[in-house]
């Protein structure tokens, strides 16, 4: 049952990273605006981000569907989506109307709201209840079995 | 998970040099660069100008930023076009801006770039005296010019 979860879990996250990763591979310009606008970041890194990033995330995503270096994978998603949250909670905070070029580089998802940061949090359990896993409870199962 | 990151940065670098609209590795974010035509001239309008203009009435001033944020205040005499949905207010707009000497967009912060949208937009559809005043909102307010309330 427990594996059941955990197999789900992955794909889900996995789906999302890969998902998210597509449109900004496709306009690393229109992302480089996206990170630009959210007024963090200097300039000096903005483009670097804008075009490692994407292929980051789809890198993560293969990782956590495959299962290959699944530490790494699991770590980094739990990583990038706490910044995430901390960017996008941070420009709430200051009031900055921005758009959240989280899973599409066009203007046409609206500003970053409550419900953005809602769904990033969502993501971040999960993400945080696989690295636990794969870490800790995987870890002791092999343990338990040698 | 330093492996991970490493071949992310290397497949980055690599697409980058080998697609053909690759962005440079060190992009220049500077206001007069980012809001520039496709001739790549700057459209920003100063303050100084943009004041003179206005108490001359030589210039329709356009608010490019959400209908709710122009009820809550604008620059007098200014127009909402916001430009998510500037579809639906162009038809209107168009036989106000036809024969304005200059249209000058604006919303509010340094980065937002919804006038920018706008006025590029602007140049498209032909009209060719469009400039845009960066983080307008903010700045027409501080200089304590005159604004209006509502719709």
């Amino acid at each position: 049952m427990w594996m059941i979860i955990f197999y789900a879990s992955r794909f889900f996250l996995g789906a999302v990273f890969l998902y998210a990763s597509y449109d900004k591979i496709l306009n690393p310009q229109a992302f480089a605006q996206a990170v630009y606008n959210y007024q963090i970041l200097p300039d000096g890194l903005i483009n670097l981000t804008a075009l490692v990033l994407p292929w980051l995330e789809l890198l993560i995503g293969l990782c956590l569907i495959s299962g290959l270096w699944l530490p790494g994978a699991t770590v980094i998603s739990t990583c990038i989506l706490a910044i995430f949250f901390g960017a996008l909670v941070f420009n709430l905070i200051r009031g900055l109307d921005i758009n959240c070029g989280c899973f599409s580089t066009e203007a046409t998802e609206g500003p970053a709201d409550l419900w953005t940061v809602a769904r990033d949090l969502s993501f971040l359990a999960v993400a945080t209840y696989l690295t636990a896993y794969t870490f800790f409870f995987r870890s002791a199962a092999y343990k338990s079995s040698d | 998970m330093p492996a991970l990151i490493i071949l992310a940065c290397l497949i980055a670098a690599g697409t980058n040099q080998l697609r053909t609209d690759g962005l440079p590795l060190v992009g220049n974010w500077s206001v007069e660069d980012r809001f520039s035509d496709a001739a790549g001239d700057s459209m920003i309008i100063s303050l100084e100008q943009a004041k003179q203009l206005f108490n001359n009435d030589e210039a329709l001033f356009l608010d490019a930023r959400p209908e709710s944020q122009y009820a809550e205040g604008h620059i007098q005499g200014a127009l909402n076009c916001p430009w998510q949905t500037v579809d639906s207010y162009f038809m209107e707009l168009a036989d106000r801006l036809n024969g304005q000497k200059m249209v000058i967009t604006y919303c509010d912060g340094e980065s937002c770039d919804l006038s920018h949208e706008l006025a590029l937009f602007l140049k498209e559809t032909g009209f060719k005296n469009v400039r845009m005043l960066v983080n307008g909102w903010t700045i027409w307010q501080q200089a304590g010019l005159p604004v209006d309330v509502g719709k």
